[in-house]
């Protein structure tokens, strides 16, 4: 390797990059852009459950009921139905998610036997959303039970619970909310990140062979280790830029809690940005043509990234041979790696499981690379 | 005009056929990717790691905590001797949960006090976090009902646990609550729109920069008639990608298809126009191959994140929905959904599938008069 | 580089794409200071070779040495000792003039006192004296050409390779381009170029015609002038030509017809036609002519000739 060749590759390399201003804008700005979106757009915190409610009997016991899921703030009402067959049609238009059914004779069971029934129906479709609401309607109605307890001992005339009761006192660590923006940001600037990166490199060699320079390069004494460094080098430190974006605005914008050292958070973001720009690269070796090379790079960036980094599906509950699949995701480790210097605070020892992954990534990736630079046309 | 049409599909399919991989290459990952996503995405909750402390060892307790083991929900993977030892799990990621029965559980519930259950929770992933919660309550709940209807036949005095109300959940059209259901649909969409986008957008621009684009307008072809031969084939390609991953989704994922094939393809063609369309406007928007394939990971990604493809539309900021309604993929996924899972037709589904004729509609008309001028 | 070394031999080369033979036991013996010109139609496997001998392909059969290097086992030495332009244009569009140079100064390590003076000369090479920071991609071809000569040159090669250099290049910028060949080959560069052009070929020192990967002829152009064409040649001014080589292509005692601008360049063969029958078997055909006239033959004739030759050998074996 000869540091002359390294600098004038660079060199090269910033300028082509400098000279196509609109690539270099969309570079800087999509981070920015897609925190936005995907910021705001990935939540699983379902506010307002829309509620359909059919009161056959509608007396004040079971407007009480309405009333405690509405007061519980998890449901709205959309829409008062007035007979059974309405709930599907509401459904099926997606008007509510979920629909109460209060039957006519309600207030009256509760009267006599103390227990009357209610059915709550969802549109299972969303699973997610459906078990949620499904806790969601549970507690409103744990809460309702709770004050019939209450009533029912008053009047006759016993002191409420002999036996006593289980006080549930959870206490949530880390992310002591349950807020997900928490919980997804750190695994959103990961994603983007992946998704830059591939983006920046992967076309960076065929763009190349397509114009025919590359031709005229592989006849000159170049080696590969010196083209591949100076293809990174500028791309790095714009990967250093984007990171330097998206972890601010998550900061600073988002609000996530920030609990551990900017040095590990700077020492871990370069060790991934070399990952997903040698990814790219390696892609933009092997294959010649932009159009495969691009490809190629969309079909192992963008959804993997994004469905098996662990950023919204927790790998834990994938089936085992997904989970090995998981390993070759590399976002997977910095997944990991940002949300515990986010929320727990970690240092570089306590990371050293994923780090390692990444740093066994970066070296094979390299080397895959170094190795697939052929200077031959055949 | 259909003479110059069809020699235009005549080039575009002998260039496909050429290419040897290209089936392969079309194929090959749609059906992978469908096979790796469909097990990979799911929310649901089983086996969470859960570590328990025990410092009562009464009766009480050890059936509070076969209570935890019963269930598939919960795997204990650390039965602890001390608070460190639960801090220490949960710090370094062995559990996700930890449950600590104090001292004097039992005496306490006896004696008809309450008695605190502490329940230390990860809350880094925040949906595990709360699902799992949601299942420590009922277990929780079903465990003071237990101990309620044991103690109430020999006592007096104490309120019967079957008073109050009983909630009966009906989950309707998934009734196992399988949430494979729900994802499947989604990723046969997604997927769909992101070979369709890239391929289009690629096209245009490849036979711009290899300067072929220049050599067939110099013909008399219309801007109308190139854009049509572009698209055909991909539109071709797209439902068969539809169809292809449908099927899979169907008989290897079991996913219920009880809705109409017929209202299945008419969504489905009105989708993959306004993906066209959308792959088009990119391509007249960049002059090179690197632009294109900018433009596609900038458009593609949001469009994909933001069709509720997992996360609400519902659970997003006002604006962001305003967005979605602009996205094809958001009303497909409403409809894909709708047929294999509803089986609802035409007439509940018209303002997805209106949505979508109109975004079509916009997209490929924009793509034409922008070409038009692009060549200008 | 030993100095009595030939700068480049080529024993048996060969280059098969699947079934394709582009080029077909290639034999080559090339002296310090020659320029070389590759003669042949286009897929006759001219820039094949020329991509062999740069390390830049790898050879199927044969080997080759440039510069005393092996072309298979050290391309990494041949490409120091070598300056190569590609067929395709290939400096970045997107750089200026300057920065291609500087580009290229550091990639082969120019001497960093001598690269002010050499980029100097290239510039001056090219004709681009106040233009040094304009975007290559701005420049017209004649200029694009000869900066990438400046370029393939700014680290003084002992050997250089161009590969139809002059394509799509107006004709005085062809002049000037070769001018500037000759000045190289005087400082003792080797220089093998390959070119479509006959005209060019009068320039080389010794040409050597290719077609359908074989090395069918080779020497000076005076030597391949005088390369006995079967015959005698005459010109003969008629019209339609089209019409007037079919009919003559199929006449006994015609080795070849050919188009040469307005007129048709004939040989005859001995004991079959005579000059003097031309017109009127054309006539008799409908076709108007002039008298034939004998003249000696060009570069084109010879070329047409032997590459023709080869066709019908092969047609009927």
């Amino acid at each position: 390797m000869n540091a002359r060749r390294l600098f004038a590759l660079a060199y090269k390399e910033t300028l082509q990059i400098w000279r196509d201003p609109r690539s270099l804008a969309i570079a800087l700005l999509m981070p920015l852009m897609q925190m936005a979106m995907l910021g705001y757009g990935v939540s699983l915190d379902i506010k307002h459950v829309p509620l359909c409610v059919y009161d056959q009997e509608n007396s004040q016991q079971s407007r009480a009921l309405v009333d405690r899921f509405v007061s519980s703030g998890w449901f709205s009402i959309s829409r008062t139905l007035g007979r059974q067959a309405a709930i599907r049609d509401a459904m099926d238009r997606g008007e509510c998610i979920a629909a109460l059914v209060i039957p006519v004779d309600f207030s009256r069971q509760l009267a006599t036997t103390g227990s009357a029934s209610v059915q709550a129906i969802f549109d299972a479709t969303d699973v997610n959303t459906t078990n949620i609401a499904l806790g969601y309607a549970e507690g409103a109605v744990a809460q309702a039970n709770a004050q019939i307890a209450a009533q029912w001992a008053a009047a006759h005339g016993i002191k409420p619970s002999l036996v006593g009761q289980v006080d549930l006192r959870p206490s949530t660590w880390f992310n002591e909310t349950l807020d997900s923006r928490n919980f997804i940001i750190p695994g959103v600037v990961a994603v983007i990140l992946a998704l830059v990166g591939a983006q920046l490199t992967s076309l960076t060699i065929s763009r190349e062979w397509e114009r025919g320079t590359m031709e005229q390069l592989i006849s000159t004494p170049v080696t590969a280790l010196e083209v591949m460094l100076g293809k990174l080098i500028p791309y790095f430190v714009i990967g250093l830029v984007d990171a330097g974006f998206c972890l601010v605005s998550a900061v600073y914008w988002f609000g996530v809690p920030f609990r551990g050292g900017i040095g590990t958070l700077f020492t871990t973001t370069a060790l991934f940005i070399i990952v997903v720009l040698g990814i790219g690269y390696l892609i933009s070796v092997r294959i010649r043509s932009q159009l495969g090379a691009s490809q190629i790079a969309l079909l192992v960036t963008m959804l993997p990234t994004t469905l098996l980094s662990g950023y919204t599906f927790p790998i834990d509950q994938m089936p085992a041979p997904i989970q090995a699949l998981t390993l070759v995701v590399y976002p997977r480790y910095y997944v990991t790696i940002l949300r515990a210097i986010f929320l727990k605070g970690s240092g570089l020892t306590d990371l050293w499981v994923p780090l390692l992954g990444l740093t066994v990534y970066a070296v094979a990736i390299i080397w895959l690379a170094a190795r697939a630079f052929r200077k031959r046309l055949d | 005009m259909f003479e110059r049409l069809s020699v235009m599909l005549m080039k575009e399919f002998l260039e496909l056929r050429r290419d040897r991989w290209a089936m392969f290459r079309l194929i090959a990952p749609l059906l992978i990717q469908m096979l790796v996503f469909g097990y990979a995405a799911t929310f649901t909750v089983h086996h969470v790691a859960t570590a328990i402390l025990d410092l009562d060892q009464s009766q009480a307790s050890r059936s509070l905590v076969s209570h935890f083991v019963a269930t598939s929900r919960f795997d204990v993977v650390d039965v602890a001797k001390n608070q460190a030892d639960i801090t220490r799990d949960i710090e370094e990621d062995k559990a996700v949960i930890a449950i600590v029965i104090h001292a004097g559980f039992a005496r306490d519930l006896e004696n008809g006090r309450s008695a605190p259950l502490q329940v230390i929770v990860d809350g880094t992933n925040s949906n595990t976090a709360l699902i799992a919660l949601g299942y420590i309550s009922q277990i929780v709940a079903q465990f003071s009902a237990d101990q309620a209807s044991r103690a109430f036949s020999p006592r007096v005095g104490t309120v019967p646990p079957e008073i109050g109300i009983s909630l009966q959940t009906r989950p309707w059209f998934n009734e196992g609550l399988d949430d494979r259901w729900f994802f499947i649909p989604g990723v046969i969409g997604t997927l769909t729109l992101l070979q369709v986008v890239s391929l289009t957008a690629f096209a245009i621009v490849r036979e711009r920069e290899v300067g072929t684009l220049e050599q067939i307008m110099v013909s008399p072809i219309r801007p109308f008639e190139f854009i049509l031969g572009k698209t055909v084939p991909f539109f071709l390609i797209g439902l068969g990608d539809i169809a292809l991953v449908s099927t899979f989704g169907i008989l290897w994922f079991h996913v219920p298809f009880i809705g109409s094939a017929w209202v299945m393809l008419l969504g489905a063609s009105l989708f993959l126009l306004a993906a066209l369309g959308m792959g088009l406007l990119l391509s007249t928007f960049s002059r090179t191959q690197q632009q294109a394939f900018a433009l596609n990971f900038f458009f593609v990604n949001p469009f994909f994140i933001l069709s509720g493809f997992a996360f609400p539309i519902a659970a997003m900021p006002k604006l962001l929905q305003w967005f979605t309604l602009v996205n094809p993929l958001r009303y497909f996924l409403v409809v894909i959904r709708a047929v294999f899972l509803k089986g609802v037709g035409i007439a509940v589904l018209w303002p997805q599938l209106a949505a979508l004729a109109v975004l079509a509609l916009a997209m490929l008309t924009l793509s034409v008069l922008r070409f038009r001028k692009s060549l200008d | 580089m030993n100095e009595g070394t030939p700068a480049i031999i080529a024993e048996g080369l060969t280059k098969r794409f699947q079934s394709f033979t582009a080029v077909d036991r290639l034999d080559l013996r090339i002296d310090r200071g020659e320029i070389i010109g590759f003669i042949g139609p286009n897929g006759a496997g001219k820039s094949t070779t020329i991509r062999m001998l740069c390390g830049l392909l790898r050879p199927s059969a044969g080997r080759a040495s440039v510069a005393g290097f092996d072309v298979e086992h050290e391309p990494e030495s041949v490409r120091e000792h070598i300056g190569y332009m590609s067929q395709k244009f290939s400096l970045y569009g997107d750089l200026t003039v300057r920065e291609n140079l500087r580009f290229f100064g550091g990639i082969y390590r120019v001497p960093r006192q001598q690269f002010a003076e050499r980029m100097r000369f290239a510039v001056a090479m090219a004709g681009l004296q106040g233009r040094e920071d304009a975007l290559v991609r701005t420049l017209a071809g004649g200029w694009k050409q000869r900066l990438a000569l400046g370029c393939a040159i700014l680290h003084r090669p002992p050997i250089l390779f161009l590969d139809e250099p002059t394509s799509g290049v107006e004709p005085e910028a062809r002049r000037r381009f070769w001018d500037l060949i000759h000045d190289l080959a005087a400082e003792g560069v080797t220089i093998l170029v390959s070119t479509h052009y006959m005209d060019e070929a009068e320039y080389c020192n010794r040409i050597a015609l290719i077609d359908r990967g074989r090395l069918v002829a080779m020497g000076t152009p005076g030597e391949l002038r005088g390369h006995r064409l079967g015959g005698d040649l005459f010109e003969i001014a008629c019209a339609p030509l089209g019409a007037a080589v079919q009919l003559l292509s199929g006449t006994p005692g015609v080795v070849e017809a050919a188009i040469f601008g307005d007129k048709l360049h004939v040989v005859l063969g001995a004991g079959g036609t005579s000059a003097a029958d031309l017109p009127r078997l054309l006539t008799a055909h409908g076709i108007e002519a002039r008298l034939p006239r004998p003249i000696s033959p060009n570069l084109e004739d010879v070329f047409v000739q032997l590459v023709s030759g080869k066709q019908e050998e092969r047609a009927a074996p």
